[in-house]
């Protein structure tokens, strides 16, 4: 009995001692919360975005941190699901956190800012391309700092105009982006005066989409618009086209930026032209290129670059508010004017001052795969 | 016309990996009666085991091909002999077992998830990837190499039922149970091959398919829900009807897909459609059982 009361009473002193010592450590560091996917639908996106995230912490934290303190992130899978999302970034706010980000998927950080707007915490998201994120709520504590899916589907059909591409072919797979994405296309297409001669739909776990690439072929379109972002569908689409023998232009959505599909579909996606926000080619592009290789000893694609982007932006707005209270960061993010990061086109640059979805509309560019890379930028801006 | 046996190709391939997905579910179910809805989760096992053999550990498809069905018939016997077994000797219903099974689907597809990963995985073709026309026909070399590969096994394993003592035992035990027993036919051991053979052949057709539509730890539950249809349509009873069934849902979904005047998105239905009519107009399939069980 007496030896049981003695164990208690040092478990309660080291919980206490513990608790102390995690207190002791984190009071100096500024918390950052990130609200990410590791799970769900978008894991495979948010993983190399958290890479930036990380690559960026260093670079802050060891040149001095901000306002003489430390960043801390802390880290909370959505799974990408909205109601996951709003509780998570409520567990961030009781944290402690001075801001949030977030990195899972656009319905997810629309639901988050249902709390956000309610905690009046300056929340951003650097990845999140729906155009609906500043502009169904009226939250001035939420900016979006990626460009927009309009500004990216804009800039494809400038690409497709300079090609003179007028009769296309459509092909979308079944999930939910790939079918909104394939609507979003069609109806920009038809703006901007083309024809979707042929649509089709490649399901989900279908062992090849050689039906549907015949009626494409059938229809002699000018160039294929590809809209799906399921991997497999995907594999199924180019082994199609290239067991028909087609040699239409391909061109394909920001999703392509993602180098999975290089890997799973080697070789086979040679001349396919895709949307991205990331120029190889620009200065601080090449920096960061250096740094990520340093780092992880691999090139990097567009993806790390939004959370790199992300967490500076957040940090400089903390520092330009010489302050952590959430009303100063809010106004020091709506003043930032002028940031050129590692994404976007050359020339480009982020501007809140004027709207919360600060990536220029110039900054979205077209990139062309190149033995089985990402190439270089064909053309920017719209 | 080109169009058109293009297509055939296409329908043989894919109806070749519905049969064999069919069968799989078959050789469970005829001497146990149970449905192994776990079936699918085998296929993504057996595409999983490519990767790791194959793609990773560049084994040629010759040895990777028959170690990777070699190690997913034994996660078949695992799971007869630690979730099914302890049920049905308990004296458990026949439904409990479909639903640990049910259970196992999930533990299969966390652990995939777990080992492989989320992201998709590559498995190479074994004779690299490229058009191949054989007389009026042009498929790629693995719609040759699936179609080859299955009607090896179809014949195969009808053979074992129709020409060997084993295969007698399997249609003994389908038949009647309780007669099996005393005529001294050993069920345990029916039904721990029943479900290594039904796991080996669902972990061939995963790894068959992995070279066209990359690997994906949940990749394995619309190829369980086309082999089920195979299934109804070909019928319980005989193993060609598995490849009866795979052949004529392809058929049906691939000439819907391309000849249709509908959207494509709508022949999305076609096996649901099939599944419904056949259980409702013919639920024993088109081929029945010998014995008429």
């Amino acid at each position: 009995m007496k030896f049981t009361k003695q164990i208690m009473g040092l478990s309660v002193a080291a919980a206490m001692l513990s608790v102390v010592g995690i207190a002791g450590a984190s009071a100096a560091n500024i918390k950052i919360g990130i609200i990410t996917d590791r799970v769900g639908n978008s894991a495979a996106w948010a993983k190399p975005i958290e890479q930036g995230l990380e690559m960026a912490l260093k670079e802050i934290n060891n040149s001095g941190g901000i306002l003489g303190r430390k960043i801390e992130l802390l880290y909370e899978s959505d799974q990408s699901k909205p109601d996951v999302s709003a509780t998570k970034a409520r567990k961030l706010i009781d944290a402690g956190v001075v801001a949030i980000l977030s990195i899972s998927n656009s319905p997810s950080t629309q639901q988050a800012q249902t709390v956000t707007m309610k905690a009046k915490m300056p929340h951003m998201t650097p990845a999140n391309s729906a155009g609906y994120l500043t502009t169904k709520l009226k939250n001035p504590y939420f900016f979006q700092m990626g460009p927009l899916g309009s500004t990216q589907i804009r800039t494809l059909m400038a690409y497709n105009k300079k090609n003179n591409f007028k009769r296309i072919g459509l092909v979308k797979d079944n999930s939910g982006l790939g079918t909104y994405l394939g609507r979003i296309f069609k109806q920009s297409l038809e703006k901007s005066g083309a024809k979707v001669v042929v649509e089709q739909t490649i399901e989900i776990g279908s062992t090849d989409a050689i039906p549907q690439m015949q009626k494409v072929r059938a229809a002699k379109p000018d160039a294929i618009y590809h809209s799906g972002i399921v991997v497999s569908a995907m594999s199924t689409f180019f082994k199609a086209y290239h067991q028909l023998g087609m040699k239409q232009p391909i061109l394909g959505s920001f999703n392509l930026s993602v180098p999975r599909y290089l890997q799973v579909i080697p070789g086979m996606l040679e001349g396919v032209a895709f949307i991205d926000a990331f120029d190889p080619d620009k200065k601080q592009s090449r920096a960061f290129i250096a740094s990520y290789k340093k780092a992880y000893g691999k090139t990097p694609f567009s993806l790390p670059a939004y959370g790199y982007d992300g967490l500076h932006v957040m940090a400089m707005a903390i520092k330009n508010a010489g302050s952590t209270d959430a009303d100063k960061i809010r106004a020091a993010i709506s003043a930032i004017k002028g940031y050129v990061g590692v994404l976007g086109a050359k020339g480009a640059s982020v501007n809140f001052a004027a709207n919360r979805a600060g990536f220029s509309t110039q900054g979205a560019v077209v990139r062309v795969i190149k033995n089985n890379a990402h190439g270089p930028v064909v053309h920017s801006g719209y | 016309m080109t169009d058109l046996l293009e297509l055939l190709v296409s329908v043989g391939e894919a109806g070749c990996i519905y049969g064999l997905v069919a069968l799989s579910y078959l050789l469970v179910l005829r001497p146990t009666g149970i449905i192994n809805f776990a079936s699918g989760e085998w296929v993504a096992l057996g595409a999983f085991a490519g990767v790791t053999l194959i793609a990773e550990g560049k084994l040629p498809w010759i040895a990777g091909l028959p170690l990777a069905v070699l190690a997913v018939g034994l996660i078949g016997w695992l799971s007869e002999r630690l979730t099914v077994r302890p049920l049905v000797e308990g004296g458990a219903s026949v439904l409990s077992p479909v639903l640990a099974l049910l259970g196992m689907l999930v533990v299969y597809r966390e652990a995939a998830s777990l080992i492989w990963g989320v992201d998709n995985m590559f498995v190479p073709m074994p004779f690299g990837f490229g058009r191949v026309e054989i007389g009026p026909f042009a498929g790629s070399s693995q719609s040759f190499f699936i179609l080859s590969v299955t009607l090896t096994v179809f014949f195969l394993v009808w053979l074992l039922f129709e020409k060997t003592v084993w295969g007698k035992a399997f249609e003994a035990v389908a038949l009647n149970r309780m007669a099996a027993a005393l005529m001294g036919i050993n069920l345990k051991l029916v039904a721990v091959l029943a479900f290594s053979g039904g796991a080996a052949i669902a972990g061939l057709a995963g790894l068959l398919v992995a070279p066209i539509t990359s690997v994906h730890f949940l990749m394995g539950l619309p190829l369980a829900v086309k082999g089920f249809t195979a299934l109804v349509i070909g019928g319980v009873g005989r193993v060609e009807g598995a490849l009866l069934g795979g052949l004529l849902l392809a058929l049906v979904e691939k000439l819907t897909l391309r000849y249709a005047p509908i959207p494509s998105g709508f022949a999305i239905g076609v096996p649901f459609v099939m599944l419904i009519l056949f259980l409702m107009l013919r639920p024993d399939g088109l081929l029945r059982a010998k014995g008429g069980s």
